[in-house]
């Protein structure tokens, strides 16, 4: 079995996530931040480590700014839905995932906010990151409050110039919030460097962690609406939530196997280096590209955008049908929409989808080849 | 307020156990041996609440360096 369907979850993932989650489960399994007894303490431990090892990682002095969601997507609408006010407008990039683009839709059709599209250019080689901030510039308005964008999109390698733009949005005094869903141990990110206010990442994909840890990482001083209440282990006999993060936002018990699970993960990135890992990755799509150049029934949608990801189409063979065809091949991609409508649109793949080639540091040039070898046979039936 | 369990040990109640965890990093950066421990319902009078403990001996020490870590003490010792 060949797996390059990383950018929907990693896998398999390394070692030591697995054992960490088998410790934690075996030997720290109590309920963090609820107890006193020793297994509540370890597992309040491990929980703090690791928001300890993600404000490291992307560059904040504050673990106590590490918010466990369930996922990125939970952290992105908590960063929306916490952060707007009656009245705001927005700017989103042409790129974003539905996690950004759904809810601020339904925002929207309330009447809470109003939003406008930023041209990511992801379409033409010669895009800068001038260019990109030029329009989002054209596009403010008095009442822009935020700007929301994905760092990395999750159907091409189109990577967006987060630095330029927080320091577009510190100089205009506008929220910046970064769906690092595909960026999150591939690129480095450093929150407070970048003018990011809240920085939000699933455990799963590029953090090696377990599916059920995601995290929203929020600025200095940065304070949201919670979107759900409940026991957070302090205060108890008060009737609000506490006002300090992350339990502020943490209504009920975390995912304690997880997240220990997450540590390890980011571990194991730190230590490959996330440096090494994107250029791993971005080596075995050049190899394919290259091998698919023969194969005239496939085109690269995008080929100016070297990176992660690999997005293919076949004009004669429905997405879907593609997908299924290397699945009994033994290959596993994602086929169809990538649920991100507007990315499709932008790259004009909205009427069919497209095949998504995510591999991982750990895919071989043999993967490759037998992609291609997959390919041929199936566009030459 | 000299800890009533443990002679010559004195505490800080603190809040949430994350806050908790972040003034005992303060505290073993600065040299204080201190761990976190669930706070007495006496101590906090808004339920539930973690706190760090410390030796009294360095309780100056201690309270100065959660302050200037930005660490609310919310009874107990400060």
């Amino acid at each position: 079995m060949i797996y390059l369907d990383n950018a929907a979850t990693s896998f398999p993932k390394p070692a030591a996530v697995t054992e960490a989650v088998l410790h934690c489960l075996r030997r720290e399994g109590g309920n963090p931040g609820r107890g006193g007894h020793r297994l509540s303490m370890l597992a309040a431990e491990r929980l703090y480590e690791c928001r300890e090892e993600i404000a490291a990682l992307f560059g904040s002095r504050h673990p106590e700014n590490v918010i466990f969601t369930p996922n990125a997507t939970a952290a992105i609408n908590l960063a929306l839905k916490g952060l707007l006010r009656q009245g705001d407008h927005v700017l989103i990039s042409d790129l974003e995932h539905n996690a950004v683009w759904r809810p601020i839709c339904r925002l929207a059709r309330e009447g809470r906010i109003t939003y406008d599209l930023f041209p990511s250019l992801a379409l033409r080689p010669d895009r800068t990151a001038e260019a990109i901030c030029q329009g989002i510039e054209a596009m403010l308005r008095p009442n822009t409050r935020m700007v929301v964008c994905t760092h990395a999109s999750n159907i091409c390698s189109a990577l967006m110039p987060i630095r330029e733009i927080g320091a577009l949005c510190r100089r205009r005094g506008l929220l910046f919030v970064v769906d690092a869903a595909q960026s999150a141990g591939r690129e480095v990110i450093r929150l407070e460097d970048m003018g990011i206010h809240a920085l939000c990442a699933p455990g799963h994909k590029g953090l090696f962690g377990l599916q059920g840890s995601g995290f929203l990482l929020l600025g200095d001083g940065i304070r949201a609406d919670t979107l759900m209440e409940g026991g957070s282990g302090v205060h108890s006999l008060d009737e609000a939530m506490p006002e300090d993060p992350p339990e502020r936002y943490e209504a009920g018990t975390p995912a304690t196997p997880a997240i220990a699970g997450l540590c390890a993960g980011i571990r194991t990135v730190r230590s490959i280096g996330q440096d090494n890992i994107a250029k791993t990755e971005a080596h075995f799509n050049r190899l394919l590209e290259e091998r698919l150049a023969d194969l005239r029934n496939i085109r690269v949608i995008c080929p100016h955008l070297k990176g992660s990801i690999l997005l293919l189409h076949a004009p004669r063979i429905p997405s879907e049908i593609l997908g299924q065809e290397l699945d009994r091949r033994g290959i596993c991609v994602r086929a169809g929409f990538h649920c991100a409508a507007l990315a499709h649109r932008t790259l004009g793949t909205v009427a069919d989808g497209a095949v998504r080639i995510s591999p991982g540091y750990r895919s071989e040039r043999s993967d490759a080849d037998a992609v291609w070898k997959a390919l041929k046979e199936i566009t030459m039936k | 307020m000299q800890n009533q369990g443990t002679p010559g040990t004195c505490n800080a109640v603190i809040g949430s156990v994350t806050q908790a965890m972040r003034a005992q990093r303060l505290l073993v950066g600065g040299k204080v041996m201190a761990r976190v421990i669930k706070a007495s319902p006496k101590e906090t009078g808004r339920g539930c609440a973690y706190a760090v403990t410390y030796p009294c001996q360095q309780a100056d020490e201690a309270r100065e360096l959660l302050r200037r870590g930005g660490i609310r003490i919310r009874g107990g010792d400060g």
